[in-house]
């Protein structure tokens, strides 16, 4: 049963209650969504970085070593740039038990995380600042841990779709959720 | 508010920017403080008030300054004006590298600001001005004066004056080439040598404290003039109570903080005349010298004779009435008002203005700043302004009962579900 759903350009949001008579477990999606267009940008460029290079070797007699080595390079750039693309990453909340983090790939691979409910002292939305932009995260507080846990390791999606998952999470663990709390600097400075 | 010169740095600087923020945002007013990186404090931090500092991870490279990279702010520059909602950039300190390109960056985006490229300039003295006026070639219309202020709170004389024979003369600065160690070294000797009943405190550090170790060796005043080192800003005012006399050997000086700390807490001030210093003190407060040791050594001896009819309270009273942060900051928002109300000039006006500049100079400004335009327009395009999501504005509560829904609803106003 989906109950709410918030979209924007790269990433969905999709809130499932799977077994609603009981409180069992609460699914929180996002999902992003499918853009030919990058796709179809690296290929097209990779395609003509080629043509150029076979257009050289036969106009210009440059040794087919070239050819070679640039084949392989394009080859490298496009793995790069679609490697490993993420189809969805999913937060299973299970008030009793803990919380799971799963990210799914479009390969159909999926790695799932399992965090118990008593190793989490708290949920934080924080700001992450790099040199060239600003973004925010949710993460988790673990006992014992010195560093934090990223709920979302591959995806940024926007704040307003992390904040119904951050009460969530809030309400499952039983903490008084906040927005007055100072935050420490992320994980990703 | 933009600088390479934020806590946990210490100085005038800094502490202006502080002070002057608290005092804005008790007025009512959003600030948030941008500046580099210190060590392993990097992100987003909180200070007094919700006062919102960004400290962005660019390594500083000179003297605490970030390395000019002209556009490499830009993107970071863009993102935080866009996401905190800000409509005015104020820069601060001329020597700061982050605060040039962040004021050439808010310029492109056209928002108005504070500091030849301005909308209005703040200058801290009247010689400050008139420096300021004559080497940027600005109007003299568009530059105020507004001086620093003391917290006259926090520096409040001593209930009882050290009493005794003694004389304590005290000394605090950053011990190097620009705030005159040198010249004290001149200077403790010879007035060791005239007033047997005079005592020197020194505090602070730097690359001439060696210096003066030396002459307190060479002339054997071990037990006449106390090193203190590095003294914590929260401790200056119980070392500067337990003096008689402020000692002040800057060789340049566009405001000097310290002297007004001094003076609030009830010293009789001895300073070079340089700079801006003149201007700040009444003349019964302070005796100036030239920066030269034999008239420091009289301005001391006639200091030491004046000292009897110098009354701590008095002279604190006198400071709250002439220097307070909220009349700075009062005065800073009538600035603000005028650059706002500025016309925004387009690109093409600016270029005509730089271009006047000077021969190669003119052409490399529009140069740059033509670059910076397409740079702006290009991650206009890529990263759209809608895209980046405005900060909520975070109320302080004193109160921490109050419940989840009753936070977000700022939260909710501005995020509805589409």
């Amino acid at each position: 049963m989906v109950e709410s759903c918030i979209s924007n350009k790269i990433y969905s949001y999709k809130h499932e209650c799977k077994w609603p008579n009981s409180e069992a477990a609460d699914v929180h999606n996002i999902i992003v969504r499918k853009s030919r267009s990058k796709g179809f940008l690296v290929f097209f460029s990779a395609l003509l970085i080629l043509a150029n290079v076979i257009l050289l070797f036969l106009i210009k007699d440059k040794s087919i070593a070239v050819v070679f080595w640039s084949f392989i390079w394009d080859v490298l750039i496009v793995k790069l740039l679609l490697r490993k693309p993420v189809e969805k990453e999913s937060v299973v909340v299970m008030p009793a038990l803990g919380v799971q983090l799963e990210t799914h790939y479009v390969s159909g691979k999926i790695i799932r995380r399992f965090v118990p409910i008593d190793k989490i002292l708290k949920p934080v939305l924080l700001e992450c600042v790099t040199p060239v932009t600003c973004y925010w995260s949710l993460s988790l507080i673990i006992q014992e841990e010195a560093e934090l846990m990223l709920v979302f390791k591959e995806l940024r999606p926007p704040v307003k779709m992390l904040v119904p998952i951050w009460k969530a999470l809030c309400a499952a663990t039983g903490s008084e959720g906040s927005l007055n709390t100072f935050t420490d600097d992320g994980p990703c400075c | 508010m933009v600088s390479d010169f934020f806590y946990p740095n210490f100085g005038g600087v800094e502490n202006h920017i502080y002070l002057l923020s608290q005092c804005l945002i008790k007025l009512g007013h959003k600030v948030v403080v941008l500046t580099h990186a210190y060590g392993n404090r990097s992100g987003v931090r909180y200070m007094t008030g919700g006062l919102k500092v960004y400290y962005v991870p660019w390594k500083p490279f000179l003297m605490q300054n970030t390395l000019p990279t002209f556009y490499g702010t830009l993107p970071i520059i863009r993102t935080i004006l866009i996401r905190e909602q800000i409509s005015l950039v104020h820069g601060h300190q001329a020597f700061s590298t982050l605060c040039h390109e962040a004021l050439m960056h808010a310029r492109t985006m056209g928002y108005k600001f504070t500091l030849a490229d301005v909308s209005q300039a703040i200058c801290v003295s009247h010689t400050s001005k008139e420096n300021t006026v004559l080497r940027s070639g600005l109007p003299p219309e568009k530059v105020y004066v507004i001086p620093n202020a003391v917290d006259t709170a926090m520096f409040k004389p001593a209930a009882e004056r050290p009493s005794g024979n003694e004389i304590v003369i005290v000394v605090i600065s950053r011990l190097v080439y620009r705030k005159g160690a040198d010249l004290l070294v001149e200077v403790i000797p010879e007035v060791c040598r005239m007033y047997p009943n005079v005592r020197f405190i020194v505090g602070g550090d730097g690359p001439k404290r060696v210096r003066l170790e030396e002459m307190r060796e060479k002339h054997s005043l071990q037990d006449r003039v106390e090193m203190l080192g590095a003294v914590p800003h929260a401790q200056v005012r119980s070392v500067l109570i337990s003096g008689h006399i402020f000692l002040n050997s800057s060789l340049t000086e566009a405001f000097c903080i310290a002297i007004l700390e001094a003076a609030s807490c009830g010293l009789l001030t001895v300073s070079t005349r340089v700079g801006g210093v003149p201007e700040v003190l009444p003349d019964d407060m302070i005796v100036l010298a030239e920066p030269d040791p034999t008239d420091m050594v009289q301005a001391i001896k006639k200091a030491i004779s004046i000292l009897p009819m110098i009354d701590p309270q008095d002279m604190h009273n006198r400071m709250k009435k002439l220097y307070d942060w909220h009349d700075v900051a009062k005065r800073t928002e009538i600035v603000y008002d005028r650059a706002l109300k500025c016309s925004n000039q387009s690109l093409l006006e600016r270029l005509s203005r730089y271009l006047a500049c000077g021969a190669w100079a003119g052409k490399l400004f529009c140069l740059v700043m033509i670059i910076d335009f397409l740079l702006w327009r290009l991650l206009q395009l890529w990263k759209p302004a809608e895209d980046i999501e405005v900060v909520p504005d975070i109320v302080l509560s004193h109160d921490e009962d109050r419940g989840i829904s009753q936070d977000f609803q700022a939260f909710n106003k501005d995020h509805s579900l589409r």
